[in-house]
């Protein structure tokens, strides 16, 4: 196997891409959990010189994010399989499904979020 | 340079890893679970071509069936050729092998109740053929391939190529084969030896046959001084694509498919009336040719085609029962069966000749068993029933497996001493008149190209005795420049040329068989189709044409056929 | 008026002669479009270079002899039309992933291997006898299972496989999917058997589903999904307390 194999076709790359996604995230998390310790403070003092930084680097990484998780849910109508009144589920409703409960959990959490922040 | 030579013993030795020979297998390890088994096959099991069937495998499944009507119709559809002892006992075998299939996995498509489900098939009175939906052979050979896989004893020499049969005191020991990765010549050595070889198809230049199809066991067995019976017997299918000559299933008319000439005529009716697109292949093949001669076919870059149109069966019915119809013509020739009519023309497809064997698969040589499409145990005579070979694999791939190892449980072991110089002969043999041959001016491929076509012209649907004798005339040339070919490959890892020579070979001698058995047989019986003959003449040639060789053409003799219960009658449908 | 002309440039390699294999070029006429590599390789071998290996069988895509790199992506010779690439040329190599041993030839050696280790053969704790019959199965329980029933052991999966590219000990694509074949099967009570195979670290764990596999499969078999299916299945097993999953 050649170390360029990635390069060799499209799905090759975007596979790639979407597991070095993981990468980034982590480093978001890490960067993240930094914050969290400055804002032990009080939000009186909490814009440190790096919050531009940290809101770009969230975007991009929250553009990572996305696809990874667009492609995870995307393939729930691969592997789940379900039967309801002895006929299968179409795998595109399970799909939306993960879809739906995906936008609802985020719903929920960014609310929580910005209930608590105020 | 040299070969290594070597040795393997066994005690029962399989040539060929398709249907019939796996099946053999199989049976002869449940008989005898010491014995130690050897399958040799030119290639992988699973590219067997059993793996293109499509249709199904018949059997007497159901109360309302019996088996004196399956044996009358293999007997009528043989043109009453066919030993009906053979078929007799074959009818009763059939219905176990297939339940021991569908105990090993396969997936025959099912009755809303759960019970193997049944289809209509050429030249059957009733309904009987089982089916895995019309990838029946594909789903065949998987299934006994990979039930063989847990049997330990069953030892597998792929792509090893057989160049000839041991034979010692008029016995059989064994064969030398080529293994194809090294070049290396080896002696498997057996007590018994089945050959399984299958079809002789691509003798021919339109067949539903595969590559690997070139009649190897029957030329090991007729050069070992076997004789091959009926082989003027070629069946053509009424439906091949054209140009490819890729194989249109039986089932797709047993479905309630309707052939059409370029008139928009089902025009079956002026030839079989009461079958219609269910008569037997041999009669549909000449009435397709018969209207092609007539000017009602249609007209195509690759030949003259009929349309086969089931546009009227709806999209269920074909995905259901036909899905794999509507794949290949996707795929090949970008149609979509739902909507279009598709082109088809009689191709070369099955051997009903071949290796003269018992109804266990002895052949007249001790320790030499043949099963499946090489071998004639007197099942198919002038015509074989779709859907009666995938049954005729397992019921005489079993009874040889069986015979042969019940042969090796007794047999004294083969001695080493002449096996050895049988060997180094045999590697002589092929590395001067093959490798070694380096001022020849002929290709393999070319020669090979001109007895295809030859064969379609002289030995085809009809036959007449000047195409044949013609025909022998450039069989005899071929052969003459077969010996001054050249090979361009003399490396000693995986050279396909040399295998492409030593199947030519074989093919020369077996196209010379064909050819002189159908010159000597003037009537027209079965498949064999003489316009100078056109009726059938049963106080002459209700016997079978044994072919033997000689340093020249083949000595033909004929041998009786068995009749029980059912005289010979004019065959209509 | 000029014969239409293809070039079509394969690997070469002599293992006797040869260093590291090799790109031959050949030019050959084109006279019908219905044409296919497998035809251009028969050409070759049949009029310009008798010495050119490769395996074919049955040239309608269900033996799965011919599978080879066209233009870098594994596909079955017999099914890849000419007229998609002419004018330019058509470039065929071994597949990807396995060792060459001669031309066009691989080794199907661990692929063989792998097909044996899931154990592909029904298992039962106890034998239906033969008096009795068929066993009782719907279409519909065939459905059940039917993908994954059409593979025809092409290799496609492999070759387009980086994980199985990276570690041969990956069991791979088409394994896992007659694995599954059978597991599925109502008739079969072997998934316990198969489960050392399967759920091992170098079973379908290695997989991080690349997808691939599925998209070069000629016979629409989706062993990802096989995988995917399986992966779900094993860890339930192991999860619920009375896993009974069959």
């Amino acid at each position: 196997m050649s170390t360029t194999w990635w390069a060799r076709s499209w799905h090759y790359f975007w596979y790639v891409v979407r597991e070095f996604t993981s990468l980034p995230l982590a480093l978001w998390l890490l960067w993240f959990l930094v914050e969290i310790q400055r804002a032990q403070n009080g939000p009186k003092g909490y814009y440190p010189h790096s919050s531009t930084g940290f809101v770009v680097f969230s975007v991009i990484v929250l553009l990572f994010a996305v696809y990874h998780s667009v492609t995870f849910l995307g393939l729930a109508g691969v592997i789940l399989h379900f039967e309801f009144l002895d006929r299968p589920v179409p795998s595109r409703l399970i799909v939306m499904s993960q879809f739906a409960i995906w936008l609802v959990a985020s719903a929920v959490i960014a609310f929580v979020l910005v209930y608590f922040g105020r | 340079m040299d070969g290594q030579v070597d040795q393997e013993s066994y005690d029962v030795l399989i040539v060929g890893g398709g249907l019939a020979g796996i099946r053999a297998a199989i049976a002869a390890a449940e008989m005898n679970p010491r014995l130690r088994i050897g399958m040799v096959s030119k290639v992988y099991p699973m590219r067997s071509h059993t793996v293109s069937a499509e249709g199904g495998a018949a059997a007497v499944m159901s109360k309302e069936d019996s088996f004196e009507t399956h044996a009358f119709d293999t007997i009528k559809g043989s043109d009453y050729l066919a030993d009906q002892d053979v078929v007799e006992a074959f009818v009763r075998e059939a219905p176990l092998e297939v339940i021991q299939m569908e105990h090993w996995g396969c997936p025959w498509s099912r009755n809303p109740d759960g019970t193997i489900a049944v289809r209509p098939f050429g030249g059957m009175t009733t309904w009987r053929t089982c089916f895995a939906a019309d990838k029946s052979g594909f789903h065949m050979l998987h299934t006994v391939f990979q039930t063989s896989l847990k049997y330990p004893q069953i030892r597998r020499h792929d792509e090893a190529f057989v160049t000839k049969l041991l034979v010692e005191d008029s016995r059989c020991v064994g064969v030398v084969a080529i293994d194809m990765r090294s070049g290396r010549f080896t002696a498997l050595t057996a007590k018994s030896t089945i050959l399984a070889t299958g079809g002789l198809g691509r003798i021919y230049a339109f067949t539903t046959n595969g590559n690997i199809c070139t009649g190897d066991g029957m030329a090991l067995a007729y050069r070992a001084g076997v004789p091959l019976k009926d082989m003027e017997m070629v069946q053509f299918h009424p439906t091949g694509l054209p140009f490819t000559g890729i194989l249109i299933t039986e089932a797709v008319r047993g479905e309630g498919g309707y052939l059409l000439n370029r008139e928009g005529e089902r025009f079956l009716k002026r030839y079989v009336p009461n079958k219609m697109e269910l008569g037997p292949r041999d009669i549909i093949s000449r009435a397709m040719v018969t209207e092609f001669e007539a000017g009602r076919g249609f007209e195509g870059p690759h030949g003259l085609y009929m349309h086969l149109d089931v546009r009227h069966l709806g999209e269920a019915v074909i995905d259901r029962k036909l899905p794999f119809m509507r794949e290949l013509g996707r795929e090949f020739l970008g149609i979509d069966i739902v909507k279009d009519p598709i082109p088809v023309r009689p191709v070369q497809h099955y051997m009903m000749g071949g290796i003269d064997a018992d109804i266990s698969g002895l052949t007249p040589m001790p320790g030499l068993y043949a099963a499946g499409e090489c071998a004639n145990v007197g099942l198919n005579g002038g015509n074989r029933l779709g859907s009666n070979s995938l049954p005729e694999c397992l019921v005489f791939g079993a009874a040889a497996g069986r015979a042969a190892a019940d042969y090796a449980s007794g047999a004294r072991p083969v001695t080493s001493n002449p096996v050895d110089s049988m060997l180094r002969d045999e590697t002589r043999r092929v590395e001067s008149s093959f490798l070694e041959k380096k001022d020849g001016e002929e290709r393999i491929g070319e020669i090979r190209e001109d007895m295809q076509r030859s064969m379609d012209e002289g030995a085809g649907v009809y036959r007449t005795k000047e195409g044949i004798t013609e025909l022998i005339k450039r069989l005899d040339s071929f052969r003459e420049r077969f010996q001054k070919i050249r090979l361009y490959d003399s490396s000693r890892t995986f050279n396909t040329e040399l295998t492409s020579a030593l199947e030519l070979d074989f093919m020369l001698d077996v196209a010379e068989t064909v050819a002189h058995s159908a010159l000597a047989r003037e009537e027209s019986r079965g498949a064999h189709a003489r316009r100078d003959f056109p009726d059938r003449h049963d106080e002459k040639f209700l016997k079978h044409t044994l072919a033997h060789a000689t340093d020249g053409a083949p000595r033909l003799e004929y041998s009786d056929v068995t009749i029980t219960h059912f005289q010979p009658q004019a065959r209509s449908y | 008026m000029t014969e239409k002309k293809i070039t079509v440039r394969a690997t070469r390699f002599d293992p006797d002669r040869d260093e590291k294999p090799r790109l031959q070029s050949y030019e050959i006429p084109f006279p019908d479009d219905s044409m296919v590599v497998l035809d251009a390789l028969n050409f070759i071998k049949a009029h310009v270079d008798g010495s050119l290996s490769y395996r074919w069988s049955c040239r309608m895509g269900i033996c799965g002899s011919c599978g080879m790199m066209v233009d870098g992506i594994p596909k079955l010779a017999c099914n890849v039309f000419l007229r998609d690439y002419w004018p330019r040329s058509v470039t065929v190599e071994p597949l990807n992933n396995f060792p060459i041993v001669r031309d066009l030839v691989i080794d199907m050696g661990d692929f063989m291997h792998k097909l044996q280790s899931v154990k592909p053969w029904i298992i039962r704790k106890q034998e239906l006898p033969l008096g009795a019959g068929e066993h009782r199965q719907t279409n519909e329980q065939i459905d059940g299972f039917r993908q994954f029933s059409q593979c025809i052991n092409c290799m496609l999966c492999y070759a387009a496989c980086p994980v199985y590219g990276l570690n041969h000990e990956f069991l791979g694509p088409a394994a896992t999917a007659l694995a599954r074949r059978y597991n599925l099967d109502s008739r079969d009570q072997g998934l316990k058997q198969r489960l050392p195979v399967i759920a091992d670290p170098e079973g379908v764990w290695e997989c991080s589903f690349v997808g691939e596999c599925s998209v070069v499969c000629p016979k629409g078999v989706d062993p990802a999904k096989a995988i995917q299916q399986t992966k779900l299945d094993t860890t339930m097993r192991f999860v619920l307390p009375y896993g009974n999953r069959e």
